[in-house]
């Protein structure tokens, strides 16, 4: 009797009734809560910055006044950095899979896995409730800066202590991965056979735990600030705004890095299945996520040319900047070598994967001329900024985001979603994306500022320009949402090996049972990516 | 799945020993409070410097770093030398400002 055969209860199905998914300690659950709660947040902080973008189709006053639009652009701020792109891949993808690929039937601490996802919705309560208590939301900027985060009179305290729950939301889950990755992986899975997606988790817990306290003690800090004027940050009463930004980045800064490694997981994933071959340079890929790691912790100071820091620290950061480039291209080179030669199929997760690949370098090489020292006091605090983040973080991290939803869906649902809609979604996307944010690069070398609900005449043309990107890319996603939805209830069934995948999870049903595997999976002799058609040499 | 639990009696002396040292090392820290005034930013620097060293004796000693394998050691190691790290910069730029 083959395991075909055989009747099992998927996890979807094992219990029912919405309290064994409020409470339930299953890792796959969880990631599905997770994933709900965090596209919800997304589509809010889309929304909002919709708005932002309809405000600046003219110049002066379209849709709300300058008070309104600093508000709007802080709460678009904090919902996609700290309820979305910080916790999205591995607080879903990461909870789901990391088990799965591991081999084992859960994370070590199930418990404090659930009690991360509350901490979760309670910190998301906190940044939303900012909308009705008090004077509204902050004014200023997701960064809240000192000193005027210290004396606005919006609810800075509120969105401040929200930054702080979710904090400690993503502590618990880097410490859990941690030691899942340490203790539950599958006999003979040693680290140097542990899928790549594995090692860039392993990389971004680390951050997650080293780096988070410090934001958390400076966000106390500010509250501190603001009740009982101490004078750390601001000036009138002794304290250094300079300071401020230090703490600031010395979490802000890796954070990128736990926004941008897993999605650079998720691509060392989907290249070699896609390409059928063996991944190109596995130990380069692998210890170059714990590289990033290392190297993000000592560059926070880019962030801070123009700000009054001093010369000689100025250099120095400079210099550290530049080394992130080299385990980042290291990266690059081997995922496009992974390409070379391989059997490719084209699908619409490696469509997703090329995209970020093509974004990320965008992204990745403006950052480079940000962080040049002459170069970054023309381009600070322009659109060249805005420009250069949503590069490396939407045409990155979330494209892989999309990318890992429509390469795991079959796995995470047991359904397939209509591929020619997901094809049309993602080249309405790839194009609306690129329209969107292009302009603001060359607005940004132009000199028009950053967080202004005004500009000048002379910027009219690609301002607009980069407002009709924004409605082409919100049509993009709306037909990705959609698709994925109506495929979730009425799509076809999915084999439990669609793209014929040879890590972990696809040993398993679509979707998987409770306990995951129902025999012990059979790790691959040369290594996770030893695909057995694959042309070697 | 390591199923050997190493158990260690810690000796009463021991103990005692680091509770006597955390203690002194406060009595030291508010020392250079009240009466290091003149040290100014070193004060704040030997602040940081005996309450890192009271942290390292409360991990070493009470939370048995001491007989954890080197590479835990190692990952305190890096920990510490981040901290460093980010004293050191940030101090950098005070002074040369």
């Amino acid at each position: 009797m083959t395991s075909e055969t055989l009747p099992y209860t998927s996890y979807l199905k094992e219990k029912t009734g919405i309290m064994s998914w409020l409470f339930t300690l299953d890792h796959k659950r969880i990631g599905l809560m997770y994933l709900y709660g965090i596209v919800a947040f997304f589509l809010v902080g889309a929304t909002l910055g919709l708005l932002m973008r309809f405000e600046l189709l003219n110049p002066g006053k379209d849709l709300v006044d300058p008070h309104t639009y600093n508000q709007i652009f802080t709460l678009h701020g904090v919902i996609m950095i700290f309820l979305f792109i910080i916790p999205s891949i591995p607080a879903v993808f990461g909870n789901f899979f990391l088990p799965l690929l591991l081999g084992t039937d859960d994370v070590a601490f199930p418990k404090l896995n659930l009690l991360s996802f509350w901490l979760y919705v309670l910190g998301a309560f906190f940044a939303l409730a900012t909308l009705i208590f008090g004077d509204g939301p902050a004014d200023t900027g997701w960064t809240f800066y000192a000193p005027y985060s210290v004396k606005t009179g919006t609810n800075v305290t509120m969105s401040v202590l929200a930054a702080f729950i979710l904090g400690f939301s993503s502590i618990l889950t880097g410490l859990n991965f941690i030691v899942t990755i340490h203790r539950l992986r599958t006999p003979k899975m040693g680290f140097n056979q542990m899928p790549l997606f594995a090692w860039s988790l392993y990389a971004t817990s680390w951050i997650q735990l080293l780096a988070t306290p410090v934001i958390g003690i400076t966000l106390l800090m500010i509250v501190a600030e603001r009740m009982f004027g101490i004078g750390l940050f601001d000036p009138s009463i002794g304290g250094d705004p300079i300071l401020y930004q230090h703490m600031f980045w010395i979490y802000s800064h890796p954070a990128v890095y736990i926004m941008a490694l897993p999605a650079m997981g998720i691509v060392s994933e989907i290249l070699p299945t896609f390409s059928q071959r063996t991944i190109f340079g596995y130990k380069a890929i692998a210890y170059s996520s714990m590289a990033i790691a290392f190297i993000g912790y000592f560059v926070w100071g880019h962030h801070m040319f123009t700000s009054g820091m001093s010369g000689p620290a100025a250099y120095i950061f400079s210099i550290l900047t530049f080394l992130v480039a080299i385990p980042t291209s290291i990266k690059v080179f081997n995922w496009v070598s992974t390409l070379y030669k391989g059997s490719i199929v084209i699908e619409v997760p490696l469509l997703f994967m090329l995209a970020f690949i093509f974004n990320f370098l965008i992204g990745g090489l403006t950052g480079l001329a940000l962080g040049a020292l002459a170069a970054d006091v023309h381009l600070h605090d322009t659109y060249f900024v805005v420009g250069h983040f949503h590069y490396v973080m939407f045409g990155g991290t979330g494209f892989a985001f999309f990318g890992a939803l429509h390469y795991w869906f079959p796995k995470m649902w047991g359904k397939m979603y209509n591929k020619t809609r997901a094809y049309i979604g993602f080249a309405i996307l790839f194009v609306g994306f690129n329209i969107l944010y292009f302009p603001m690069l060359i607005l940004g070398i132009q000199g028009m500022p950053r967080r202004y609900y005004d500009y000048l005449p002379e910027f009219t043309f690609l301002n607009q320009v980069s407002t009709v990107g924004s409605w082409i890319t919100v049509t993009g996603l709306i037909i990705i949402i959609v698709n994925l939805i109506v495929s979730g209830r009425n799509g076809k069934k999915a084999t439990d090996n669609p793209w014929n995948g040879i890590t972990l999870e696809w040993q398993t049903k679509s979707p998987p049972p409770l306990h995951n595997f129902d025999k012990m999976p059979t790790i691959p002799e040369r290594g996770p990516y030893d695909y057995p058609n694959a042309k070697r040499g | 799945m390591e199923n050997n639990k190493h158990e260690h009696i810690t000796s009463y002396k021991e103990h005692f020993s680091t509770w006597l040292a955390l203690i002194l090392l406060t009595f030291m820290t508010v020392f250079v409070s009240v009466f290091g005034a003149d040290l100014r930013t070193l004060s704040v620097a030997t602040a940081m410097l005996i309450a890192t060293i009271k942290a390292t004796a409360v991990a070493y000693y009470f939370m048995h770093l001491k007989y954890e394998p080197k590479i835990y050691k190692a990952m305190m190691a890096v920990v510490l030398a981040l901290f460093a790290f980010f004293m050191i910069m940030i101090t950098i730029d005070y002074l040369t400002r």
